[in-house]
């Protein structure tokens, strides 16, 4: 093992948050191409035979518990943290996510929902944070943090799948819409054959 | 905003999270029946989890308008609509505004159940988390000593006395002023304090005035004024 991968091991054992390989670089005074190979000499070293792994997560590198290893971590604690996010959650979060900054009332008004409350919850586990008023002085606007990032086993701020993905087809869309325009007709009718 | 607090925590529908979550399941697939959906609940669950809770008046409007749409919708469900008779415009807006909103807020559903997944498979491994003791080292100097030194110096140089040019001690004597007016009274009768106090700045004909109403105290002088700030003439008593 090179003595940079040992202090690279050494920095991310102690560190309270994932390190960016640019501190990484400038902590050790190496190169970022230095670094990475001493990143991964060190993911060779804790291999799935191992307890640990070495992973890219929420914008740096950090070394966590293997997966398979979590009841027996969790024994630690009397009670392990809940990390149950319900679905109106998820939603809001997908939200928040893909528009951030974003206010509660956008938000609102995408979900067809109110959610402040769920806005309060999530602020108070920390997966959202306040992310300022704009300059004309709206109403406070949110983000998600690196919690969320962690949490959601994502690389950094934006590494999703892009929202296009996600959007209606044409003809789902226009299904959408005929439903609707058709809803009054009785179902004798129409397509729809239910009683 | 009221505090929820954990007695007041959301009753949430066992299936759907919101009237666009249920609306929009409900077209997409032909599993539910417009007819099945409680009406109350949608209502209930668009309000929210706490029915004290504020929404902004645009966003509550538009969601009413929404939600007059829905319970129209499932009023022509039961009541069947005749084909042939063409529903009135507003009831066809409002219908296509709701399915605006539903196209809009589909990505996000979908996306919901993306991040659902990523949660699933992000849930095993634990991080150490432990905060580290002490300070965080200094950022590293890029700066020129020299340049901090020369920025250093005018703070400790020490600062000029303060000028107290403005503050002028002066000094009126008012035995002066009523020295110069007995002076004055002695060769005249009767003099006008206009006459007195000519060429005199403010503070030493307010004295030069002083004097005269000192005078007239101990009784060697009477002053009598025609009108109001007019000149003021200043008679001796007669002895």
């Amino acid at each position: 093992m090179t003595e940079l991968a040992r202090q690279v091991e050494a920095l991310l054992f102690l560190s309270p948050e994932p390190l960016p390989v640019e501190t990484l670089c400038e902590v050790t005074d190496e190169s970022p191409g230095a670094v990475q190979r001493a990143l991964a000499e060190l993911s060779e070293r804790h291999g799935p035979e191992t307890g640990l792994e070495v992973a890219e997560i929420a914008g740096g590198v950090t070394i966590r518990t293997r997966a398979d290893l979590a009841a027996v971590c969790d024994r630690l604690r009397e009670r392990p943290t809940d990390d149950r996010v319900s679905p109106a959650a998820l939603e809001t979060l997908a939200v928040v996510a893909y528009l951030e900054p974003v206010s509660r009332p956008q938000i609102s008004r995408l979900r067809g929902v109110s959610v402040d409350s769920t806005v309060v919850s999530l602020v108070d586990r920390g997966l959202l944070e306040e992310a300022g008023r704009p300059a004309d002085g709206g109403a406070m606007r949110y983000r998600t943090t690196r919690l969320f990032q962690e949490r959601f086993g994502l690389r950094g701020a934006g590494d999703l799948p892009p929202l296009e993905g996600f959007e209606l087809s044409g003809p789902e869309a226009e299904r959408v819409r005929q439903q609707l325009m058709d809803a009054g007709h009785l179902p004798e009718g129409g397509e729809t054959d239910d009683a | 905003m009221p505090q929820t607090d954990a007695l007041q925590q959301p009753i949430e529908l066992d299936l759907f999270e919101g009237p666009f979550d249920l609306l929009l399941t409900l077209v997409l697939r032909d599993e539910v029946e417009l007819l099945d959906v409680p009406l109350m609940e949608v209502v209930t669950s668009a309000l929210g989890e706490n029915a004290r809770e504020r929404w902004d008046t645009d966003t509550a409007g538009e969601l009413i308008v929404l939600l007059a749409a829905m319970a129209e919708l499932k009023a022509r469900r039961l009541l069947g609509e005749p084909a042939e008779e063409e529903p009135d415009p507003d009831t066809l807006e409002a219908r296509e505004a709701l399915a605006q909103r539903l196209v809009a807020y589909a990505p996000f559903q979908r996306a919901a159940g993306w991040l659902a997944e990523r949660l699933r498979d992000s849930a095993g491994p634990r991080y150490r988390r432990v905060a580290l003791d002490g300070a965080p080292p200094p950022p590293p100097p890029r700066e020129d000593p020299a340049q901090l030194r020369a920025a250093m110096l005018p703070l400790l140089a020490a600062p000029p006395a303060p000028s107290l040019a403005h503050l002028t001690s002066r000094r009126v004597s008012l035995q002066a002023a009523l020295a110069r007016l007995q002076s004055a009274l002695a060769t005249a009768r009767s003099v006008s304090f206009d006459a007195i106090a000519e060429g005199l700045d403010p503070l030493e004909e307010a004295i030069a005035l002083m004097a005269a109403l000192e005078l007239v105290r101990r009784g060697e002088v009477t002053l009598r004024q025609a009108e109001p700030f007019g000149d003021i003439a200043i008679t001796g008593a007669r002895r």
